[in-house]
């Protein structure tokens, strides 16, 4: 009997599951999520409050509101409603991260290879987790642009889960990963001196391709001859003009001054500095640049830059009034990024707006979209999770999670198996519930040991 | 006299060119194997014109390579071949809308130093669609037969390489010492996949991606510059040759269309993609996960050649204790193999028109894999369609070929029974006129007869035992014994080294009609790569080829089956 009951629960949760992935296209929801306590972000701690949602948007916020015909209600009595979490590092939901074969790879993009089918998708949703910034890996001193998603879990198609209207970003490295190439390989560069004359070198060129393409735009001759067209050249003038907003891998404090200058030279204003372990040394400087940090909670110790770190490094960076968010660079952290920020209390005495906003409102700045995400207001979308406790203590678990009002976790109706491709020729034994090769990917496929050459070349 | 020296000195002229031309046609054939005629009558049969058209008790004549005559009262030629067509099956030959047959795979590049660069030499990134796939043909390729022996006549070949490698052209599989001669057309298609090269840009997707919009747009650009310098030169720099643009130039006026080799659903995504940002002419090959996509593929007008290679039946364990999860996720699995074997029924309903590419496929596990369509319910008429009217109308040749009608090609299969009969062989397959015979094999005496095992015996057991194998890489030979045994239902193996390096476990092994398939691990330096082995057995003999899947290469593999010790 009770066999049979799971059965039937699992034969209806696979229809639900079939149906979300033939509707795909991305769906927007309608929902009442009544009398919870309202982590806002932007507008304080609401208790007993009703958060109404139409058509994926977020269009009242009060009390005793009613819920439109149709509409699903949430009882969220005794619980806590925030806006959904924001990772601006990760490596999840990407078929490759990086096009490490050479030092500077602007023309790439991870847009191309975002992968709706990828289960880390779902743990993510089960940590409260809406948005995540899709980067290329570190391998290279330019790498490719970034991709910023929603996860809206179950559609093959991988142009739903675009975040539409997100600016797009690309990655830096700096530092000891893309020098690891360089003097494996005995060329440029092979030292932080090294990065640094390769980005002027490439912003000058840039220049230089610029003003060829706006000489032959100019050119009022219908017998003109076009420049060489170049996808990496168009992308790197696109970030002096300030529609590609940059995320540098970075961790030593000089190699983060040297950007700030490189930038200031160039007149290049949006940048985010991701890991930066020794952001809280030049903190000021950060602030005054208007430069942001997207830091670790307390990781650190895993290679030599990273050893003068420490978990004081976001309160710091806040206090001095860096923008500043904590992400996850790992398929097992994304989901409790809620006890990451949670630790900045323990170290720090952030207040629990400001330890929120770290992984809310504060990536969804860094990423150019909290015009949309990032806290709980009127007209914004209806990117939602809901704890059973408040999202900073360490009891709470995530209960369900919205994307645009439409309902992609419930843990109360949470299937086992959420693989949406399975290979028929996989052995049972294959399924894991956790990969190890999900925890960091920042390097996948920039292998410094040459395996061709071992296979080739003994 | 000076009159008749004069005409003797012609005729010694003309001689030597008599001599060659009589030679030519005259076939002085040491081995006796020309044939008597190139007239054939195939009478009494029951012939499947196309999908769907039968005509019974008919006879079809073909002549110099041209079907000259089809019906029930058809005069033969007296100088025709006459065969009893009584109880055969007649029917169009297959065609493959996309493959390698006949293509023979160019030796691993030498590693270039410095790779690591944007701009790495095109021959090692794998950026030469300015070759042709001529220029790979092997008139002694194996697959030419293999294919031809399942009832294939023409192949769309693309060559082998990594993400450009070239045009593809349309072969006849015929018998001919030229290349040229098996060319039905050349230079059909651009062909292009999602295969990095090694170590160098473009190495994944990523690059891929770019760089094919970087060579797209470059080349729009370089060929208004070239079409400007060509009306009128004055004053305009000259044009530099650029023979990856160039190539390009018939596809960005959509002269020339795509084919993208992608095979699962995401990268069928991605080459609709750019697909839609570039405007080119798309078609898909190999598509192996399509039934989430029959929407995008109509509304974006992309043709399809899917996938004629099917994942393995998973078999369910057969334990007793098994756990409620186990039995789940075995469901689900079996789930996911309906979708692969059911989605052409479905495309079709779809209102997808596809053929078939067999670029993954051997020509041992075609007609199994199309009988496993069938069972799952794609309709055998639409099954010959996708063979034959489909692909003639996709490739644009259905003129010449894709019927049996009078003035086409003398492409023909002449089957012991319905050609989606388990049990039915090819007797005949003509190609461009030319009959290619085949040996019927005697069914019945295999399944009741233990008469000692001939040569082409299909026991399970024949695989069991050891072998010794060669394998060749550019580094030179490696040599050891290859074991196998079975446990129960499955084979396992050892493959051993006879240079002293550990011994490696064959897994996935797997035997069926002839196939022999396993995969092992070699450690390269405290990382894994893996090799995937394909290949056929033939009495004691393995040939196969093991591809280094992350590299995307390739080494042959041969392995002689040792006699049993006594």
């Amino acid at each position: 009997m009770k066999n049979s009951i799971t059965t039937n629960i699992f034969a209806l949760l696979m229809l639900v599951l079939c149906t979300t992935i033939v509707q795909g296209q991305a769906k927007k929801g309608s929902v009442l999520i009544k009398n919870g306590t309202v982590l806002t972000i932007t507008d304080g701690t609401l208790e007993n409050t009703d958060v109404l949602v139409k058509d994926g948007k977020i269009d009242r916020i009060g009390k005793n509101l009613k819920a439109p015909r149709g509409a699903e209600e949430v009882d969220a009595t005794g619980l806590f409603v925030m806006p959904g979490i924001i990772d601006a590092h990760s490596h999840i939901a990407g078929s490759s991260i990086n096009e490490g074969t050479s030092q500077v790879t602007a023309e790439v993009s991870m847009e191309d290879v975002v992968d709706p089918l990828d289960v880390s998708i779902y743990r993510a949703l089960a940590g409260g987790v809406t948005s995540i910034h899709l980067m290329h890996g570190s391998a290279n001193v330019i790498g490719g642009q970034n991709e910023t998603l929603k996860l809206r879990w179950g559609s093959t198609n991988p142009n739903d889960l675009r975040f539409e209207g997100a600016p797009r970003t690309i990655k830096f490295a700096l530092g000891e990963n893309p020098t690891r190439g360089g003097r494996s390989r005995g060329i440029q560069p092979q030292s932080r001196m090294g990065v640094e004359a390769m980005l002027r070198n490439t912003f000058n060129d840039a220049i230089k391709y610029r003003d060829a393409w706006n000489e032959y735009r100019a050119n009022k001759n219908s017998r003109k001859v076009a420049p060489e067209y170049s996808l990496r050249m168009e992308t790197m003038v696109d970030i002096l003009e300030g529609e590609v907003l940059v995320h540098c891998h970075s961790y030593r404090a000089d190699e983060i001054y040297m950007l700030m200058k490189v930038f200031a030279d160039f007149g290049i204003e949006k940048l985010t500095f991701q890991h930066a372990n020794e952001a809280y040394k030049v903190a000021p400087e950060l602030a005054e640049f208007g430069a942001s940090a997207s830091v670790f909670a307390d990781w650190w110790a895993y290679k030599l830059e990273v050893y003068y770190s420490t978990a004081y490094n976001a309160a710091i960076l806040t206090k001095n009034g860096v923008t500043t968010s904590i992400n996850s660079d790992s398929g097992e952290l994304i989901r409790h990024l809620f006890h990451e920020a949670a630790k900045t209390q323990k170290y720090g005495d952030l207040s629990d707006n400001e330890a929120l906003a770290l992984i809310t409102l504060n990536p969804a700045k860094q990423l150019g979209i909290n015009d949309r995400v990032g806290s709980l207001e009127k007209g914004k979308d209806a990117d939602i999770a809901i704890f059973d406790k408040h999202p900073l203590s360490i009891y709470a678990v995530p209960q369900m999670t919205f994307v645009d009002g439409v309902k992609y976790f419930d843990i109360n109706n949470d299937a086992a198996d959420q693989r949406i491709y399975i290979d028929p020729e996989s052995t049972i034994q294959d399924v894991q519930i956790f990969y190890a090769e999900d925890q960091h990917r920042c390097m996948e496929g920039a292998d410094v040991i040459n395996f061709y050459d071992l296979l080739n070349k003994q | 006299m000076n009159k008749l020296r004069k005409s003797l000195f012609r005729l010694l002229l003309i001689l030597p060119m008599l001599g060659i031309a009589m030679v030519a046609n005259g076939q002085s054939d040491p081995t006796g194997k020309s044939e008597a005629t190139r007239t054939y009558a195939i009478t009494n049969a029951t012939i499947v014109q196309a999908p769907g058209k039968i005509m019974e008790e008919g006879t079809i004549v073909i002549k110099d390579g041209l079907i000259t005559a089809i019906g029930k009262n058809v005069s033969i030629p007296s100088n025709a071949e006459v065969i009893d067509g009584t109880d055969m099956y007649l029917y169009p030959g297959f065609i493959d809308g996309m493959s390698n047959t006949a293509a023979d795979r160019p030796e691993a590049m030498e590693r270039p130093d410095n790779l690591f660069t944007p701009d790495p030499p095109n021959d090692y990134a794998g950026i030469t669609p300015e070759h042709h796939v001529a220029g790979q043909i092997d008139v002694e390729e194996n697959s030419i037969d293999g294919m031809r022996k399942v009832g294939f006549a023409i192949s769309h070949t693309v060559p082998y390489g990594r993400m450009l490698p070239g045009s593809g052209a349309l072969l006849l599989l015929r018998d001919v010492d030229h290349a040229d001669d098996m060319i039905l057309s050349e230079d059909v298609s651009m062909f292009t996949q999602f295969s990095g090269a090694p170590g160098a840009y473009p190495g994944n997707t990523l690059g891929i991606m770019a760089k094919f919009r970087t060579l797209y747009r470059n080349a729009e650009y370089s060929k208004k510059h070239a079409d400007m310098y060509a009306e009128n030169p004055a004053g305009i720099s000259r044009p530099t040759r650029d023979r990856v643009s160039e190539a390009f130039y018939p596809v960005v006026t959509n002269q020339k269309p795509i084919f993208y080799d992608a095979s699962s659903s995401l990268e069928a995504r991605r080459a609709m993609r750019l697909q839609k940002e570039l405007g080119f002419s798309l078609v898909l090959g190999n598509l192996q996960e399509g039934w989430d996509l029959a929407d995008e593929i109509k509304a974006s007008g992309t043709k399809v050649f899917m996938s004629l290679d099917l994942p393995k039946e998973p078999k369910a364990s057969k334990e007793d204790d098994k756990s409620e999860e186990m039995a789940k996720l075995e469901e689900r699995r079996m789930e996911f193999y309906k979708k692969y074997v059911s989605q052409y029924s479905e495309l079709k309903n779809a209102g997808v028109k596809f053929g078939f590419s067999t670029i993954d496929t051997r020509g041992n596990q075609v007609k199994d894999n199309l009988m496993t369509i069938i069972e799952n319910g794609l309709s055998e008429d639409d099954a010959l369609a996708a063979l034959t009217t489909n692909p003639a109308d996709l490739l644009g040749i259905s003129e010449m070929v894709g019927t049996l009608d009078q003035g086409k090609i003398g492409n023909v299969i002449v089957s012991t029974g319905p050609y989606f009969e388990k049990d039915s062989q090819l007797k005949y397959v003509f190609v461009d006129g030319d009959k290619h015979e085949y040996e019927i094999k005697d069914n019945k005496k295999k399944s009741g007869d233990t008469e000692n095992s001939e040569s082409t015996s299909e026991g399970s057991s024949s695989i069991v035992g050891t072998w010794s194998y060669s394998f060749t890489t550019p580094q030179g030979e490696q040599t050891g014994s290859m074991i196998i045994k079975k446990d129960g239902d499955f084979y396992t193996g050892t493959l051993t080294s006879d240079d002293g390096t550990p011994d490696n476990d064959m897994v996935n092994i797997s035997f069926v009609n002839d196939a022999l398939d396993f995969e092992f691990s070699v450690d390269a330096g405290g990382q894994s790569i893996d090799v995937v082995v394909n290949g056929t057995v033939t009495e004691n003999e393995y040939e196969a080829e093991a591809t280094v899947t992350a590299f995307n290469i390739s080494f042959p593999l041969l392995a002689t089956k040792e006699a049993p010790e006594k």
